[in-house]
């Protein structure tokens, strides 16, 4: 019981690194895209109120980019895999 | 002239205090909104990255120059996390160099100190995201700090205020 209520009790943030769960280091590209987007978008408009929009569709934009990369990626690696 | 040096003046201060704080530069100018845009975008990526990361290896000049210097970008955060990183913990992080410069012997030393420590470190697949964080962050904030000295320098307008003219719409224009 001691060590189950020390364990957490020990765990200092930033100086002791999170463990992602299992599966999650694909999702995370997914707040930084939008926070790439967010901060992209912001330079480029005179007005916050506007960023809305033009965030979502740079986020769209750079998902559906890179999603199509990895597509082109995975086709190459098994038109490899079934030439050689 | 006066009107250049109290620019010229304007700009060191917005560009100083973007770098110091995401925001705060374009919060001082004026762009009240903005900056606590810039201020979110940054801040975010920035914690996330450092608590998946931790201090030890995540913000270490020695163990990895590249990702210290994009870190920079983000300068008030770096230089906080670097003196913590110094003062609090068993494990220095001048004590982790760059594992392929040491000598063999210097290596081994370095591993057995790291097992000692290891509550202190992050390993794969934690420690490649956090690095894809952190330095995202710190080039984040270049970029808001490249807008903030336009924004003092043209009174307001964006970085790309030319070709945002040249569009109906200044948010949605310009690709």
């Amino acid at each position: 019981m001691n060590a189950l209520l020390a364990a957490p009790l020990a765990w200092v943030p930033f100086l002791h690194p999170l463990k992602l769960p299992p599966g999650a280091r694909l999702w995370m590209v997914l707040p930084l895209v939008l926070c790439v987007a967010v901060v992209y978008r912001a330079t480029r408009t005179r007005d916050a109120r506007t960023l809305s929009k033009s965030t979502l569709t740079t986020f769209v934009n750079i998902m559906v980019g890179m999603v199509a990369i990895a597509i082109a990626f995975y086709a190459v690696h098994r038109a490899a895999l079934w030439l050689f | 002239m006066a009107r250049s040096e109290q620019t010229l003046g304007r700009m060191i201060r917005a560009g100083l205090l973007a770098w110091i704080l995401p925001g705060l530069g374009h919060y001082t100018l004026g762009h009240r909104a903005l900056g606590l845009v810039f201020f979110l975008g940054i801040t975010i990526p920035y914690v996330v990255g450092l608590a998946i990361g931790g201090l030890k290896l995540s913000v270490n000049p020695w163990s990895n120059h590249w990702l210290f210097l994009a870190e920079m970008g983000a300068g008030g955060y770096t230089t906080v996390s670097l003196l913590v990183n110094r003062n609090v913990g068993a494990l220095k992080p001048y004590e982790l160099p760059d594992l392929s410069s040491v000598s063999p012997e210097q290596r081994s030393r370095i591993l057995a100190r790291m097992r000692e420590h290891s509550e202190y470190l992050s390993f794969y697949p934690e420690s490649d995201v956090a690095q894809i964080y952190l330095a995202t962050a710190g080039l984040l904030n270049l970029l808001a700090i490249l807008d903030a000295l336009t924004r003092a320098q043209t009174g307001g307008l964006p970085t790309y205020y030319r070709e945002l003219s040249t569009t109906s719409d200044a948010a949605g224009g310009g690709g």
